[in-house]
């Protein structure tokens, strides 16, 4: 079924789009993770503390980004942000978009997770003397982290994925660069199937990241 | 001498009236135990103290000044608790913290004293609840009698001025509530002041310097030590004594 011309299509392509998959889906999506996460603990945390305003903002950019598809966001943002003098080269946009977009979903993540610390943590810490600030950094954040960890990298192997979209801007990416490929070739479907499956090793090792992860961030002592 | 009053405090959950004007003195040294039935406002009164419930109407006074509870401010609240302490029911130690961290926390975090003094003065009040040797662990790894120790820990290891205790020994087994009544103990011995709602009669008659009954939001009766015992004057309270003598 597979012939020799395809084998060798395949060997042929490989390196090339491992390496658009190295040097632009990851990244593209590990940044974006990484600053949607500091995000998503602002946001959260502006909620859990109920500041005034501020809350208000934050559930306004919650509403509107889960409201509307990514697609979209990323076209809004390819054609709106040169019109408010932001040049951006599509790939700073993308990360931009995605950030934005990641940390509406993770804000609601860590928010939830913050709500499940018990009342009686914060209430122990104001009791030794802490205030809200340092409670939050030295007890709630670290225990709704943890709490969150799974659900956040869960986000995060669907953004690997999502990184196609950032085509529609622009961006060559991995599955971009495979369909370079296959359109030069003629051969699609082998090409698709080879790109899934390096897709496929990406998350395969996220998974593995998130495991050894957890076990870093440990359960403080509960299961030993 | 004074160390702590408080005046009229009444606090309403939605509409009804849990505090309904509570008065309450508390001498340098005294061990104050508040009795009284399940709902009758105790664990509401200290935590209107520690302004971890705000009162709707009352005065507090501490050290040398007074406080409009409703009208606190932050800093005064800030710095008020800083001076006291506070042993929870259920502990609430911190599930991320290690044994020493749990108690050195309030040092390095709230006092922005420095790491190494802050351990040895953990240890030094982790050896005192004879926890020092579980340094390294964290709470779910321990009993609860050794949780409530740490606990104690914890608020000793700022040097409050009053340590307030809200059923310590309740969520307890009998033989851990022994251990950690005999930490209350020898602290009473050694004059820390402090406020004990509890269900533990005979540890009250031994240690306490001062008994407060209370019933439906209300002082119903205070007395003296033992004497309290010997003598209730009031119905509710003698009802009270008979009902949880056992
Ligand atoms: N956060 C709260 N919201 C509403 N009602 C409360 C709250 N906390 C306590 N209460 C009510 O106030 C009353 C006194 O409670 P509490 O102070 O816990 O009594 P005690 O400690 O003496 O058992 C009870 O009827 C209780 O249901
Ligand atoms: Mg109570």
């Amino acid at each position: 079924m597979i012939n020799e011309k395809t084998m060798e299509l395949l060997i042929s392509s490989f390196p090339k789009i491992l390496e658009f998959g190295l040097k632009v889906t990851l990244p593209l999506a590990v940044i974006a993770f990484i600053l949607s996460t500091v995000l998503a603990v602002l946001v959260a945390t502006v909620q859990f503390a109920e500041v005034p305003v501020l809350k208000q903002i934050c559930r306004f950019y919650i509403w509107v980004i889960r409201g509307t598809p990514l697609l979209v966001q990323l076209m809004v943002a390819f054609y709106g942000l040169p019109l408010i003098g932001i040049h951006a080269n599509p790939f700073v946009m993308a990360v931009i978009v995605f950030t934005i977009n990641e940390g509406a979903y993770s804000a609601e993540t860590m928010r939830a997770a913050m709500e499940a610390v018990p009342a009686g943590q914060l209430e122990a810490g104001y009791c030794v003397g802490m205030n809200f600030m340092q409670i939050m950094w030295h007890i709630i954040l670290p225990q709704s982290f943890r709490t969150a960890f799974p659900s956040l990298f869960n986000a995060l192997i669907s953004m690997v994925k999502d990184t196609s979209l950032a085509s529609s801007i622009t961006v060559v990416e991995m599955f971009t660069r495979t369909k370079q490929i296959a359109g030069q070739s003629y051969n699609y479907l082998p090409l698709y199937i080879e790109v899934a499956i390096v897709y496929l090793l990406f998350c395969t090792v996220l998974t593995f990241v998130q495991k050894r992860g957890e076990k870093i961030l440990g359960s403080y002592g509960v299961r030993k | 001498m004074k160390l702590l009053e408080i005046r009229n405090l009444h606090k309403k959950f939605d509409s009804t009236e849990v505090l309904k004007g509570v008065d309450l003195t508390v001498e340098k040294g005294d061990v104050v135990s508040i009795l009284g039935p399940s709902g009758s406002g105790k664990t509401t009164l200290l935590r209107c103290i520690n302004f971890l419930e705000k009162a709707d109407e009352g005065d507090l006074v501490f050290g040398e000044k007074t406080y409009h509870l409703p009208k606190t401010s932050r800093d005064d609240i800030s710095s008020i608790r800083k001076r006291t302490g506070f042993v929870f029911q259920n502990y609430n130690l911190f599930a991320n913290k290690t044994v020493l961290h749990n108690v050195t926390l309030g040092l390095t975090s709230a006092r922005h004293i420095h790491a190494k003094a802050a351990e040895e003065k953990a240890l030094e009040v982790l050896r005192k609840v004879g926890m020092a040797d579980f340094a390294g662990q964290y709470p779910s790894q321990l009993s609860g009698g050794q949780q409530q120790r740490v606990a104690i820990a914890r608020a000793l290891a700022t040097d409050p001025d009053i340590i307030f205790f809200d059923e310590p020994t309740s969520a307890l087994d009998p033989e851990l509530t022994a251990e950690v009544l005999e930490v209350m103990r020898e602290l009473a011995h050694e004059g820390m002041t402090m406020i004990v709602v509890t269900h533990e009669i005979s540890f009250a008659k031994e240690v306490s310097s001062k008994v407060v009954f209370m019933a439906e939001g209300k002082v119903v009766e205070e007395g003296h030590g033992a004497d309290f015992f010997e003598n209730p004057k009031e119905d509710r309270t003698k009802e009270f004594l008979r009902l949880t003598k056992n």
